[in-house]
């Protein structure tokens, strides 16, 4: 008895000598280390919280249609679909967060997503060709990860904006990401400034829910420019006939 | 006392235990996978032809049809399926034609199969302890494992397969298994139940990446066919002054009618 009541403390006072530098290495560590948003992600029926957008006048009924018709052929030609589709894709997103980059992995037909934590600059517009994604740099402020984003391309993909409104070359994203709920949840808050689309700054909120880790990403959903029945589903209706002319008198 | 002893000790090693959520520090640069990379020509053949003539030829058991020897059948990824083309074209007629652009085989380009054969174009790799990223710029994704899980049983095959991985020291070892039936590079041939193992193995000086492959299947070949693919670091760029590495993202419209043509020689004046 007497044997096992000196193991015990000797136990006991190894634990505590090494809680000290234990403790004050964590601290050092979370002040170092950053809050880590990989996993599954997923949107619900109740995950979109959307205002109406402010829309400049210049932006009209004809230019927002003429979008719509972009994002349709876009769909129907599976070409790269990019921001901010890729974040609402109807399929869940696999974030990874590497030392270099964060990388969000769609399941569909859209590049996936750098957000470089590597640099504080964008690459410069003299070398940068715009595309559907742009260009986003990103670093945490607290413990909350701060994406810009800029570099879009303005017809490319689908252009239309949650809320009203679309991309173009001069439209510039920022965007909130924050873990809630203990990691359960990941709210991302878009911002989104453009002079020529938005009156003022046009800000939504989604809310993701974390998936089980061992959630297999789904690789096998066909998109198939070339499938005649899937054209055949997509294509507009045929412009129906002009009327004949009325003969002259 | 013991009770209480043991309570304390598991109380000051609750106190220790690093909080959930919270990213990894990151290690030398040089000693990662991490980054942007492009497979490299070291043997100076100068065409994918001859690239892919270099993979030494499967060594398949009797009764099993070669595939072509370049691998890059339907499926495997890329721009497009090429039209024949015999002979010399008539002025004006483009003579290097793409059938369907854009089409990468089934499931487009996301599906991640020219991941499994990457060509030129830059490839990319994000780590993380749970999950390696192995993306490409022409398209597609591999979702490399690495938190023990095990292969899906059932599983629908897909072009890249399912794939899990882990360390040995700085060299990510990968199993992957559960291909759509297709073919390998050097005249090889793939099932679903064929098993792929990639290691891809960092230089001393950490820029250059040796990707290992080797395909087992007891009913396809005779012995394990390997072959080995290099990269070096993507070149970076100079923005702002900076130099800067970043993946592109390459741009490829399947309703453009100039995608289905590469090239359209230009009138020939004759003199």
């Amino acid at each position: 008895m007497l044997m096992t009541r000196r193991l015990s403390v000797c136990v006991a006072a190894t634990v505590l000598a090494s809680v000290p530098m234990t403790m004050a290495g964590r601290a050092a560590q979370e002040k170092r280390t950053s809050p880590d948003i990989s996993g599954f992600w997923e949107l619900n029926f109740d995950s979109r919280k959307v205002p109406p957008a402010t829309l400049v006048p210049a932006v009209t009924r004809a230019k927002i249609d003429a979008h719509a018709k972009g994002d349709a052929y876009a769909i129907r030609w599976c070409n790269l679909l990019g921001v901010p589709f890729v974040m609402d894709s109807g399929r869940p997103l696999d974030i990874r967060q590497g030392a270099t980059a964060i990388i969000i992995v769609p399941e569909n037909a859209s590049a996936p997503r750098y957000l470089y934590t590597n640099r504080t600059a964008h690459v410069s517009d003299e070398i940068f060709d715009p595309s559907t994604n742009g260009d986003s740099i990103a670093h945490w402020e607290g413990d909350t990860l701060v994406v810009d984003t800029a570099g879009f391309h303005g017809e490319h993909g689908i252009t239309s904006i949650p809320g009203g409104g679309f991309r173009t070359e001069k439209s510039h994203l920022v965007e909130r990401y924050r873990l809630l709920q203990d990691g359960a949840l990941l709210s991302i808050t878009f911002t989104w400034t453009d002079p020529t689309v938005f009156r003022r700054a046009h800000t939504y909120e989604y809310r993701y829910h974390r998936l089980p880790p061992t959630y297999e990403p789904r690789q096998w959903l066909p998109c198939n420019p070339y499938d005649d029945e899937r054209a055949k589903f997509l294509d507009p209706p045929p412009a129906p006939p002009k009327p004949a002319g009325r003969a002259k008198e | 006392m013991r009770r209480t002893v043991l309570a304390l000790v598991a109380f000051l090693l609750a106190l220790a235990a690093p909080a959930p959520f919270r990213a990894q520090s990151p290690g030398p640069s040089s000693t990662r996978l991490e980054g942007d990379w492009v497979r490299i020509d070291p043997d100076g053949v100068g065409s994918f032809d001859g690239l892919s003539g270099v993979v030494p030829p499967a060594q398949l058991l009797p009764g099993v049809a070669a595939s072509g020897r370049g691998g890059r059948g339907r499926g495997a990824g890329g721009r497009g399926a090429p039209l024949e083309s015999t002979g010399p074209k008539p002025e004006g007629v483009p003579y290097i034609v793409v059938a369907q652009p854009c089409s990468g085989g089934v499931g487009g380009r996301s599906n991640g199969a020219l991941l499994v054969n990457p060509d030129s174009g830059g490839v990319h790799i994000i780590e993380q302890k749970d999950e390696v990223i192995f993306a490409g710029e022409r398209g597609g994704v591999r979702h490399i494992y690495l938190d023990g899980r095990a292969h899906p049983s059932p599983w629908t095959p897909t072009p890249a397969g399912h794939s899990v991985g882990h360390y040995e020291g700085t060299t990510l070892i990968v199993e992957t298994t559960g291909f759509t039936a297709g073919a390998v590079p050097g005249g090889g041939v793939r099932m679903p139940e064929t098993r792929l193992t990639e290691r891809f193995e960092l230089s001393r000086e950490g820029t250059r990446l040796t990707i290992t492959y080797t395909w087992e299947d007891a009913k396809v070949y005779q012995k394990p066919h390997v072959y080995s693919y290099y990269f070096d670091r993507a070149p970076t760029v100079q923005s702002g002054g900076t130099p800067v590495s970043y993946a592109l993202e390459e741009w490829c419209d399947a309703g453009d009618p100039i995608e289905k043509q590469s090239i359209v020689p230009p009138k020939q004046i004759i003199k």
